[in-house]
């Protein structure tokens, strides 16, 4: 669906949209997104309310050709562990649950995934014009992965020896998505640092999904990605740690968590991309500092910077490290002033050895 | 066939995988050695097949994705999920799941 804004037609918001969405949207740089959200919120006075999440459930709806979707449309697929895609449609939007917890759990996450983007940013899907998510579950036989293919997310059954179901954990399917907003927006380069920043990207986003679906506080939230996923006979928490990489596994078949969490332990390998699962640690590790010395719920503050930096049009393809540290510090200062956020920042920055001036 | 000699179904070949990347990023790396196994042939057939229409070069793959390294006898080639032909997919859950 794409807006229209020609002609008398205006795009109106065609249904529950939570009133600091609206907010949010009105403050807007586009008109199309600022306008009819200003509309809104004129017409039903609800800025003096806008702290009642369920101010807005009587705004009046006009359905029409050209609205910003304000609900996601996913269609589910199942590959009956083969590897043609996206495979045979099991659930489109609207449709009841299936039979099948993979498809369910793909629907939900996506869902989840959605719902941030848009409560919590105003931003309709990952390219902003709410662009139907797609997603295929029981992929290949026993695969032990899940993957983002540049249209749709795929997720394996793993193989029940060290993986499980990829489905099983919400900030695994919000990840994969999260490469769809990346690939969206700044659209960073999958090879060193600025792959790692993009995998880094898609953990942030991928455990606010989950602390935002669960409703913890940053001091709350584990700071684990794909916990839940490793079979029970591994020995290990998750995947990866944000709060303390290189901890999140150590056992005999999978060997040790090999994540650095600063610049002084940066892996430089030709695997991998350059490391892009591994150096994301780092930014992951700055991540969690700025969120838990902030305090409160992280994709407030903390996930707001990071949203603004990935969505702002500065950040370059290749960047580094060092480019998007100095590009939070300038978020933090355009969205919150001179103010504790900024120096947040600059402190969680400074402690995993990444340098913010230029 | 490609234009470089069919190897010689009697000696022993020696077939590596190496995967990368992936959600966990974890790397594997394995290999099959073909020599006094009954079944080299099948294994050689099915290694010539993935060769075939294979990049000398690592492809930029997709986000996530597993890259693989597959080496038969002094040839390297190189592939990505989920752009694999069907010897390349077997061969290399064959060697992932058999290779010592």
């Amino acid at each position: 669906m794409h807006l229209r804004t020609d002609g008398d037609l205006h795009p109106v918001f065609c249904t529950i949209v939570p009133p600091h969405v609206l907010d949010h949207l009105s403050r807007s740089a586009d008109a199309r997104l600022a306008d009819p959200a200003r509309r809104t919120l004129a017409a039903d006075g609800l800025r003096r309310d806008r702290r009642r999440a369920t101010a807005l459930a009587a705004v009046p709806t006009t359905p029409g050709v050209g609205a910003v979707p304000t609900k996601p449309h996913r269609t589910l697929y199942d590959c009956g562990n083969g590897t043609t895609l996206p495979g045979r449609k099991v659930r489109d939007e609207g449709d009841k649950p299936t039979s099948d917890a993979s498809v369910n759990r793909a629907y939900a996450g996506l869902g989840a995934t959605f719902e941030l983007l848009l409560s919590a940013y105003g931003r309709s899907s990952i390219d902003g014009k709410g662009l139907p998510l797609i997603g295929s579950v029981h992929y290949g036989e026993e695969y032990n992965n899940a993957f983002f293919d540049g249209e749709q997310m795929v997720f394996g059954d793993g193989d029940g020896e060290i993986f499980l179901d990829f489905t099983v954990a919400v900030d695994v399917i919000a990840h994969e998505l999260a490469h769809g907003l990346t690939q969206h927006t700044a659209n960073l380069r999958y090879e060193g640092q600025s792959g790692a920043l993009n995998e880094s990207v898609s953990d942030v986003f991928g455990s606010l999904v989950k602390q935002y679906s669960l409703g913890q506080s940053a001091e709350q939230a584990d700071w684990l990605i794909g916990a839940g996923l490793l079979a029970p006979r591994v020995s290990g928490d998750a995947l990866r740690s944000m709060k303390a990489p290189g901890t999140a596994y150590d056992d005999d078949v999978l060997g040790k968590d090999p994540q650095p969490g600063s610049m002084a332990d940066y892996i430089e390998t030709e695997e991998d991309n350059g490391g892009v699962h591994l150096n994301s640690g780092i930014p992951n590790r700055a991540f969690h500092l700025l969120a838990t010395a902030l305090g409160g719920n992280s994709w407030e503050r903390a996930g707001q910077i990071w949203f603004d930096v990935l969505t702002g049009g500065e950040l370059t393809a290749n960047a580094d490290f060092a480019q998007f540290a100095r590009l939070t510090v300038a978020a933090a200062g355009d969205r919150f002033g001179a103010a504790d956020e900024r120096e947040a920042v600059l402190k969680a920055w400074s402690e995993v050895g990444v340098p913010t001036k230029a | 066939m490609s234009a470089r000699a069919a190897p010689d179904r009697q000696d022993p070949m020696r077939i590596q995988v190496s995967r990368t990347g992936g959600f966990a990023g974890i790397a594997r790396r394995h290999e099959v050695d073909t020599g006094g196994r009954a079944d080299a042939a099948e294994w050689q057939a099915l290694a010539e097949e993935a060769l075939r229409s294979a990049r000398d070069t690592p492809p930029t793959g997709v986000p996530d994705g597993f890259r693989y390294a597959i080496t038969v006898g002094d040839r390297t080639v190189y592939c990505a999920d989920p752009d694999l032909t069907g010897a390349q997919r077997t061969l290399i859950s064959r060697v992932l799941k058999e290779g010592a």
